[in-house]
């Protein structure tokens, strides 16, 4: 029956890491024949050993308390999560909603409605799934990388810290949901790229709406958005903006509309004329992708290069004051 | 149990998890195993359990506030803690800590009844 120990400690060992596993597990053994023999003397009986090894609990519980708490994603990036994935819950299933309805709308063959609705629940549903997933592994890995440890704490100075309201300020959840976000349309312009053109048939080698788009500007779409995250990612990793990185990203941007125009308003606009025919009664329809491009990049020069002088005209004044003014 | 009760309970724990690193670290001037430094914090009226102590005594030992070694002279191999060089700091800094504490605390939880 003295076996019923060596079960025992082989049992918690089982719930524990390898590399401290025969450690724990010889020294627990030891313990309880010590006590066993303190408590019963040399021979204690069957019964003697059950009722001791019943007072450590279950092997389970033996094994947690000899390990420290671990999280996926710890309770300082835990809220950013939770901002990032509830506005990802809206923003995807709505984004999936309309780009169905859109390609319903604009598709030469009426679908029965109840098809369409199904197409609706499934995609969102997988998309918001898929989604998630990504936005999980991108805190896990920021949790990985010791994101705001402690010595960062170290070198904190109360002087340093933003203003509210202060330009070079960081829209933290808007910098990790644009990471987020961009993972997933990295995703998507790969797939684009590997079948040569936009669809919304996911996961086929050869979908029957497949609406070309030129691969170079496709290539520079995918290169711009991995800067863009890597901005981002800097940007989070500071904690604030400066000049050279909101020029960056101003720059970015403003490509961006340049890249769209190329991957997206202008290699569309074909089909969905062809797919509606009224549209082509609109004026100025042939120039839509020019307007689109156009009404975009001055709204991102306007918004983005206003940030930008803002930020511009701040650079110099750290420390920064204190600023104790209420609007009320 | 009540609520209270479970809340004392807690609460219990809470306060005591913090005394139990200095009376565990205040033992190990000379080195024991782990059963004989329960034995001998129960001697001296601290109840500490199997569950709780070995835990600690891991932690202690990646802090290097004490360092263990096993011994396999005698009946069964065991496994011996020693207070280090930089535990014997903590132990002197908490201890100073503890007692001006434990004075604070009397005057804090005894003046409300005296007034």
């Amino acid at each position: 029956m003295s076996d019923l120990v060596e079960r025992y400690v082989h049992q918690v060992g089982q719930y524990l890491p390898r590399k401290d596993r025969a450690d724990i597990e010889a020294e627990l053994k030891s313990q309880i024949q010590d006590q066993l023999e303190d408590r019963y003397g040399q021979s204690p009986t069957d019964d003697d050993i059950v009722t001791n090894i019943a007072e450590y609990g279950h092997p389970y519980e033996v094994a947690t308390s000899y390990s420290s708490e671990q999280y996926l994603v710890g309770p300082r990036l835990y809220p950013f999560m939770m901002m990032v994935l509830t506005r990802g819950w809206v923003i995807v299933p709505s984004m999936i909603l309309f780009l169905i309805v859109f390609s319903t709308v604009t598709s030469p063959e009426a679908e029965p409605f109840l098809d369409v609705l199904v197409t609706i629940v499934v995609n969102a549903t997988q998309v918001t799934l898929i989604f998630s997933a990504v936005v999980i592994l991108i805190f896990a890995l920021i949790e990985r990388s010791n994101f705001d440890s402690d010595s960062a704490d170290e070198s904190f100075d109360p002087q340093n810290l933003p203003e509210v309201n202060h330009p070079t300020a960081v829209d933290r959840t808007e910098l990790i949901f644009g990471i987020a976000f961009g993972a997933f349309a990295l995703v998507a312009f790969l797939y684009f790229l590997s079948i040569g053109g936009l669809t919304l048939h996911f996961g086929t080698q050869n979908p029957p709406d497949l609406v070309p788009v030129p691969q170079l500007w496709l290539a520079l779409l995918i290169a711009t958005s991995i800067i863009m995250m890597i901005v981002s990612w800097i940007t989070l990793r500071r904690n604030r903006w400066s000049v050279p990185l909101f020029f960056i990203e101003f720059l970015l941007e403003t490509f961006g509309v340049i890249l769209l125009y190329f991957v997206f308003y202008q290699p569309l606009l074909q089909p969905i004329l062809n797919a509606v025919p009224a549209l082509n009664s609109i004026p100025f329809i042939n120039n839509a992708p020019e307007i689109v491009a156009v009404i975009t990049a001055i709204g991102t020069l306007l918004s983005k290069g206003s940030t930008l002088i803002s930020i511009w005209n701040y650079r110099g004044s750290i420390p920064l004051s204190f600023s104790h003014q209420t609007d009320n | 149990m009540s609520d209270t009760d479970n809340q004392i309970n807690k609460l219990r724990l809470e306060l005591r998890r913090g005394i139990i690193v200095l009376a565990v670290l205040s033992q190990l001037d000379t080195p024991r195993y782990g059963y004989s430094l329960i034995q001998r914090l129960v001697e001296k009226g601290l109840e500490i359990e199997e569950g709780t102590l070995y835990p600690l005594l891991r932690r202690l030992e990646k802090q290097k506030l004490v360092k263990s070694e096993w011994q396999v002279g005698e009946s069964r191999p065991r496994k011996y803690y020693v207070i280090t060089a930089d535990g014997r700091k903590v132990l002197s800094a908490l201890s100073e800590d503890w007692f001006d504490t434990v004075e604070i605390m009397r005057g804090i939880l005894q003046g409300d009844n005296d007034e």
